[in-house]
């Protein structure tokens, strides 16, 4: 059965078990990385006005409303929901449609938490509502052949990003230019849409958006890059310096690389997602670094990844729920301050796979110095 | 209305440069909204914005532009000290702190919890407060959530104050208007000069991204059409060639430290490089539109003519795109080039003017610029 069918069908299927009348699947046209891209993911539509949805009936009849009005010529092209409908007015529109499709009684909300009042408004006054996010999330958690693929190419291009980093960062050019000749190469490989944060100093703080700032001899360049493929996000989490490493940086990077294996071995199906991060912990603690492990230091220790950030969740921590399936993407990163060298960057994205995991890039883990 | 991908990220350049935009500004503006609440007996004024195009009202009294599809909220009591809240980590802090003059910055997840907070500790429930952005952005649980919490309190609308001071543009913001338009202009003549033969859809949007990049630009939108396709609309670059003999439509928005411009080129190809595709007809068209553009006319007069002038052209006009509206801390701000309009052209406003036409042929094109409006002149920022 085509991948489309399947997802109309669990919907249709969700419908019925919560006893809705029907599910609408909104989006306000934003895309949050720690969030996720339900409608995106849903109709395979990346929508790029200020209210869209797709409106799914329980006995099956499904439509995107689209706006502005001129999108719904792509969204027809893109979506497998063959009933696309342009609307200037989308807050006007939903009413009719809800009653088109006889959603007058109760409705399921995937991502409520991006209505504003005036939308939510326009749904509640034709049915009690419900929220439903969970219909996509367990939906998207397990990925399709197509979408690992897609995921894999995503790893192509942000593994290219990070070849783009060691080819520019150099003695003079400035954060912004760095990032700009980074995701001038990410874009022409294919990057749909591109996440990255860096900060270059002696010691790091926090990762960042570029300045003005110029790199100089001896520091620390940290990097989360992360590249979109047809709504697929990877992220690479790298640590370069520039010129010869301090022997303290070289040996706590090496601990954080141990980490980063000690995590990844932990992974497979079955394990709670929280043993990532405990591992990790471990490690870090056992080196002398418990308390640098949690808030105000760190928080997240990885989180899911696919279209933005699903199952097993936004965050990975000691406490996350959740058990590792198959076809799970997540991002593991032992991202960490200490006090000897401020905070360094370490970690990729991997698929959770019958036997363990599989890298999602090709990038060697380590700690990168470029000659000045 | 022209709408454009939302990155996950605003990737670009942040900084605030203390010489493009003094500290002095945002006294000022301050200053000018105390005034206002004095007069209109408000206690507070609570300015909220949420992501990369609706940042304007919290960063026009903070300067921090917000990243990510989140929220900002700046507090501005009638006397004390003024809040900015983030949604974000603490960790963050200090990259906030960098851009900003304000020195009360929370870090939370939920900004109206967050706002609760900061009300109460001022003793500010009960209270006369002015809400600008919160109904119409903020997340509705969490507006839910501060509405029912304020019950006490009597909530005015203050958007048409923060609107009314935003549309008109101060002299150091004509500045940093006038820097993000001649980005595009470097953009759009790089395209001019690049090969035809490496050219596909997503190279064009990667050169302009990277032009406008390496040039300074905070944040960039990208769309092109294929005029010469029956039933082209605007949209994302795709994995498309671009050959000898075709027609490509080129939008370009540019944010450089928070403030956007915009401007619109037709291009067609040439068997080595990209031209300016022109129109006499479509460019008397635009110059006999620009002319009704003066200060104290109003915009929904401007639209009428304009339409009026349309239908005695021997081009025909698309009106999905909208006409314009105006620029500054977002892509798109008051007054909206449109019929319902309440507003008049002021001096030193700035807003985008854009036409899409089809002439006899059915050949389309489109146009656009970014304009200054002063007292007896219409400068045309992007070109």
């Amino acid at each position: 059965m085509p991948q489309e069918n399947l997802k109309l069908e669990r919907a249709v299927e969700a419908i019925g078990k919560k006893g809705l009348d029907g599910l609408i699947v909104y989006s306000n046209g934003t895309c949050d990385i720690l969030g996720a891209k339900n409608l995106f993911y849903f109709a395979e539509f990346r929508p790029l006005g200020p209210h869209n949805a797709a409106v799914i009936s329980k006995s099956g009849e499904a439509v995107l409303l689209v706006e502005p009005e001129w999108d719904a010529a792509r969204a027809k092209r893109f979506s497998w929901i063959k009933d696309v409908r342009g609307t200037a007015d989308f807050i006007k529109t939903m009413p009719d449609l809800m009653d088109e499709f006889k959603l007058t009684r109760k409705v399921g909300i995937v991502a409520y938490k991006e209505m504003t009042e005036a939308v939510y408004k326009c749904i509640g006054k034709k049915a009690d509502t419900e929220t439903a996010d969970n219909v996509i999330a367990e939906m998207a958690y397990n990925k399709t052949e197509k979408e690992v693929d897609i995921a894999r190419e995503a790893g192509r291009i942000t593994d290219k990003g990070f070849e783009a980093l060691l080819k520019h960062a150099r003695v003079g050019i400035t954060e912004y230019e760095l990032l700009a000749e980074i995701e001038f190469d990410m874009r022409r490989a294919g990057a749909d849409d591109i996440f990255n944060f860096m900060s270059s100093e002696k010691q790091n703080f926090a990762m960042h958006s570029p300045t003005d700032k110029r790199l100089s001899p001896g520091d620390i360049v940290i990097a989360e890059i992360t590249a979109a493929f047809e709504g697929q996000f990877i992220q690479l989490c790298k640590t370069v310096v520039l010129g010869r490493p301090d022997p303290v940086l070289a040996e706590k990077y090496d601990m954080l690389l141990q980490t980063l294996d000690a995590s990844l071995g932990e992974i497979k199906p079955g394990i709670p997602a929280s043993q990532i991060s405990r591992s990790m912990n471990k490690v870090i603690s056992d080196a002398g670094y418990a308390k640098y492990c949690y808030p105000p230091y760190m928080r997240a220790r990885g989180h899911g990844i696919g279209v933005g950030s699903i199952a097993p969740g936004a965050v990975i921590d000691d406490d996350t729920e959740g058990i590792l399936k198959t076809g799970q993407a997540l991002v593991v990163h032992p991202n960490q301050f200490l006090p000897e060298t401020g905070y360094l960057a370490c970690g990729e994205t991997v698929l959770v796979t019958d036997t363990g995991m599989e890298r999602l890039s090709k990038t060697e883990n380590k700690l990168y110095t470029i000659g000045v | 209305m022209m709408e454009t991908l939302q990155p996950t990220l605003k990737r670009g350049r942040d900084v605030w440069d203390r010489i493009n935009m003094t500290e002095m500004e945002f006294h000022l503006r301050v200053e000018k909204i105390r005034e206002k609440m004095q007069k209109e007996s408000i206690d507070c004024i609570l300015l909220y914005g949420k992501g990369a195009n609706e940042y304007g009202n919290p960063c026009y009294i903070s300067n921090f532009a917000i990243k990510m599809p989140r929220g900002a909220l700046v507090a501005i009591p009638l006397k004390g000290d003024i809040t900015l809240i983030v949604d974000g980590f603490s960790r963050d802090q200090p990259a906030v702190k960098s851009v900003t003059w304000i020195d009360s910055i929370r870090s939370c997840r939920d900004v109206a919890q967050e706002c609760l907070d900061l009300l109460k500790e001022q003793n500010l429930i009960p209270s006369t407060l002015g809400f600008a952005g919160l109904k119409e952005l903020m997340p509705c649980p969490q507006f839910q959530s501060i509405i029912n919490a304020l019950g006490q309190c009597k909530i005015v609308d203050a958007q048409p104050i923060i609107n009314k001071m935003r549309m008109v543009k101060s002299f150091r913001e004509q500045d940093q208007i006038r820097r993000s338009s001649r980005i595009i202009q470097r953009a759009f003549d790089r395209v001019c000069s690049s090969p035809l033969s490496e050219m596909n859809e997503r190279v064009l949007e990667a050169t302009l991204d990277y032009i406008a990049r390496m040039e300074g630009a905070e944040d960039i939108r990208i769309l092109v059409a294929r005029p010469m396709e029956s039933g082209w609309t605007m949209r994302p670059a795709e994995n498309r060639d671009i050959s000898d003999g075709e027609n490509v439509i080129t939008y370009v928005a540019v944010a450089f430290e928070r403030y956007w411009s915009e401007g619109i080129r037709t291009y067609a190809a040439g068997p080595s490089h990209f031209k300016e595709k022109t129109s006499e007809d479509a460019a008397a068209l635009y110059e006999k539109i620009l002319q009704m553009i003066k200060p104290g006319v109003a915009v929904t007069q401007v639209y009428k003519d304009a339409l009026g002038e349309m239908q005695k052209s021997p081009m025909e006009y698309l009106p999905q795109y909208g006409l314009g509206q105006g620029i500054g801390l977002g892509p798109r701000e008051l007054p909206r080039l449109t019929m319902e309009s309440q507003d008049h052209f002021i001096e030193n406003m700035c807003f985008t003017l854009r036409l899409a036409l089809k002439d006899k042929e059915n050949v389309s094109l489109m146009t656009g610029d970014t304009i200054l409006l002063s007292k007896n002149h219409r400068e045309l920022l992007t070109r």
